[in-house]
C-alpha cells in the first residue's frame, strides 16, 4: 500500500516536471530555447558514436533494403519505363529551351551563372520518432554550415539545416510535415507552397487555385521566402490532382524525387538567405517645414482711393 | 545502486543509439520500432511502477532531446504513463508467462506512438494525419512485438544482475 502511494506521489512529480519543460520549451523561440542548448550538446556528443554505428550497420541494412525491394522491383520497372518514355517527350522541349536560355542570356550579356558551392556530408543518424523526418549529417560550423541551408543530393531538394553544432548538423527533411517551400511550375512558371505530409506524396498549394496542372509537371523551388532556396532545385512531379474545393483549394499531391530512405551522401549548399529587409521608420524628429507659400502677384501700383483728410470746402 | 542506475542509463542511450543509427535501415514501410518504449516496458513489468515512471522519464526526455520540433516533455509524459501503467497491472500478470511481454509489447507499441503523435499534434506542431497515425503506431507495435523477446530477456538478465533496491525496489 505504501509503495503504491510512493509511486503515485512520484507520477504527480514527474507529470508536474513533465508540463513545466514543455511550458518553457513551447515559449521558448525556435532554435534559441534554454532547453535547445541540451539538444545541441546531446547532438555534439552522440553525432561520433552514431557515426561509427551507422558505417558498421549500413551495409548489412543496405542489404535488407535490397531483399525488400526485390518485391517492388517489378512496379518500378514500370515506373522507369513512364519515366523514360516522359523523358523522350521532353528532349525535343529541353533541346527549344536551352537555345531560349542561351539567346536570352546573351541578350542580356549575362555570364554563365556558377554551379552551386557545395559540402558534401554524410548521414550518420535519423530522428528517434516515426513522426519527425530529420537526418544527422557529419559537417557543421566548422565545415562552414549555417542554419537554413539547404541540402540536396544528386536527384533534387532533402531539405533544410535546423540545428548546428560544430561537428555535425541536423536536417529537417522535405517530407516532414513542418517543412515548407516556394515552388514553381517548370511547364507553366505557376508559383505556389509545398509542404510535407510525413513520407510518401507532398502537398502542393499554387497561389492560383485554378492554376493549369497536369500530371507529370516538374516541381522546383522558387527564391521567394527570402531566398531561404536557391530558385530551381527539383523536387519532384505531380502525381495527384484533386478537385477544387469550396474553399478553393486543390489537394494536389507531389511524388519526390528523392529516395529518403535512402540519403547516405547528401550536399549542403553554401547559399546563404537574403537577411530581412529593415522595416521603415519614420523619425518623427525631423520637422517637416511648409512648402513655400506660390509667389503673390506683384501689387499694382495704381493709386488706391483713400479717405481725404482733407476738409471739402 | 549506483551500478545500476549506470547501467540502467547505458541501456537506454545504447537503445537510442541503435533506434537513430541502426534501424532506419531495417524500416517496414518506412517505420521503425521504438526501442525506449520497449526498454520502459520491459523495466516496468520486471520491477513495477516506480522504476516504470523513473525509466519512463529518462526514455521520453532523452527521446526529446533527440527530437527538434516536438516540445521537450511530451514523449517524457507519455514514456512515464506507459511505465506507470505498466508496472500497476503488472501483480495481475504471471511471472512465467511468455505471452503477456507480448501482448504488452503491441499495446504499449500502439498507444505510446498514437499518444506521442497526438499530443504533438494538440501541442502546436504540425497535426499528422489520422491515417498516417494509425499506420505508424500499428507498425511499430507489430515491430516491438518481434523485437520485444530480445529487449525483455536482456532487461531482464540486466535485473537480475543488478536488482532494484530499497526505494526502487517493485511495491
Amino acid at each position: 500500500m505504501y509503495g503504491r502511494r510512493r509511486a503515485r506521489v512520484l507520477l504527480a512529480v514527474l507529470v508536474l516536471v513533465s508540463l513545466v519543460l514543455i511550458t518553457i520549451d513551447f515559449r521558448s523561440p525556435q532554435g534559441e530555447g534554454p532547453l535547445d542548448k541540451g539538444r545541441e550538446l546531446l547532438t555534439s556528443v552522440l553525432g561520433p558514436v552514431q557515426d561509427g554505428l551507422g558505417s558498421l550497420v549500413q551495409p548489412i541494412g543496405n542489404v535488407f533494403t535490397d531483399i525488400g525491394d526485390l518485391f517492388s522491383l517489378r512496379a518500378e520497372n514500370e515506373q522507369l519505363r513512364e519515366r523514360v518514355d516522359q523523358l523522350e517527350n521532353r528532349t525535343q522541349s529541353i533541346a527549344d529551351l536551352e537555345r531560349e536560355n542561351n539567346e536570352l542570356r546573351d541578350l542580356l550579356g549575362m555570364r554563365e551563372r556558377a554551379g552551386f558551392d557545395v559540402v558534401v556530408a554524410r548521414t550518420v543518424a535519423f530522428g528517434p520518432s516515426n513522426f519527425e523526418w530529420t537526418i544527422t549529417i557529419d559537417v557543421g560550423t566548422d565545415d562552414g554550415i549555417q542554419r537554413d541551408m539547404v541540402v540536396i543530393n544528386g536527384d533534387g531538394l532533402v531539405g533544410r539545416v535546423i540545428q548546428v553544432t560544430p561537428g555535425a548538423a541536423r536536417v529537417l527533411l522535405a517530407i516532414d510535415p513542418n517543412f515548407s517551400a516556394a515552388v514553381r511550375l517548370t511547364r507553366t512558371g505557376a508559383v505556389g507552397a509545398i509542404d510535407g505530409r510525413g513520407g510518401g506524396l507532398m502537398r502542393l498549394e499554387t497561389l492560383n487555385p485554378e492554376a493549369d496542372l497536369e500530371r507529370g509537371d516538374e516541381v522546383v523551388t522558387a527564391a521567394y521566402s527570402n531566398g531561404v532556396f536557391p530558385p530551381g532545385i527539383s523536387i519532384g512531379t505531380i502525381d495527384t490532382i484533386g478537385e477544387t474545393t469550396s474553399v478553393l483549394t486543390r489537394e494536389v499531391g507531389v511524388r519526390p524525387f528523392v529516395d529518403f530512405s535512402r540519403l547516405d551522401h547528401v550536399m549542403v549548399v553554401l547559399h546563404r538567405p537574403i537577411a530581412d529587409l529593415p522595416e521603415i521608420t519614420i523619425d518623427p524628429g525631423i520637422p517637416i517645414e511648409p512648402p513655400d507659400p506660390l509667389p503673390s502677384p506683384t501689387p499694382d501700383p495704381s493709386p488706391s482711393v483713400s479717405p481725404s483728410t482733407e476738409p471739402s470746402p | 545502486m549506483i551500478t545500476r542506475m549506470a547501467v540502467v542509463a547505458l541501456v537506454i542511450v545504447t537503445l537510442a543509439l541503435f533506434q537513430t543509427a541502426v534501424f532506419p535501415y531495417l524500416t517496414i514501410s518506412g517505420f521503425r520500432p521504438d526501442l525506449l518504449l520497449l526498454v520502459v516496458m520491459a523495466f516496468a513489468l520486471r520491477d513495477g511502477p516506480i522504476v516504470g515512471l523513473r525509466v519512463g522519464f529518462a526514455a521520453g526526455l532523452l527521446a526529446d532531446l533527440l527530437l527538434d520540433f516536438s516540445a521537450v516533455g511530451i514523449t517524457a509524459l507519455v514514456f512515464l504513463g506507459v511505465g506507470y501503467i505498466v508496472g500497476v497491472v503488472r501483480p495481475y500478470l504471471s511471472d512465467e508467462s511468455f505471452s503477456a511481454p507480448l501482448v504488452l509489447s503491441g499495446l504499449t507499441g500502439f498507444l505510446g506512438t498514437a499518444g506521442v503523435a497526438i499530443l504533438s499534434g494538440l501541442l502546436g506542431e504540425q497535426p499528422f494525419g489520422i491515417g498516417l497515425i494509425v499506420e505508424a503506431s500499428v507498425l511499430v507495435a507489430l515491430y516491438n512485438v518481434i523485437l520485444s523477446p530480445i529487449v525483455v530477456g536482456l532487461v531482464t538478465r540486466l535485473v537480475d544482475r543488478f536488482p532494484a533496491q530499497g526505494l526502487f525496489a517493485a511495491p
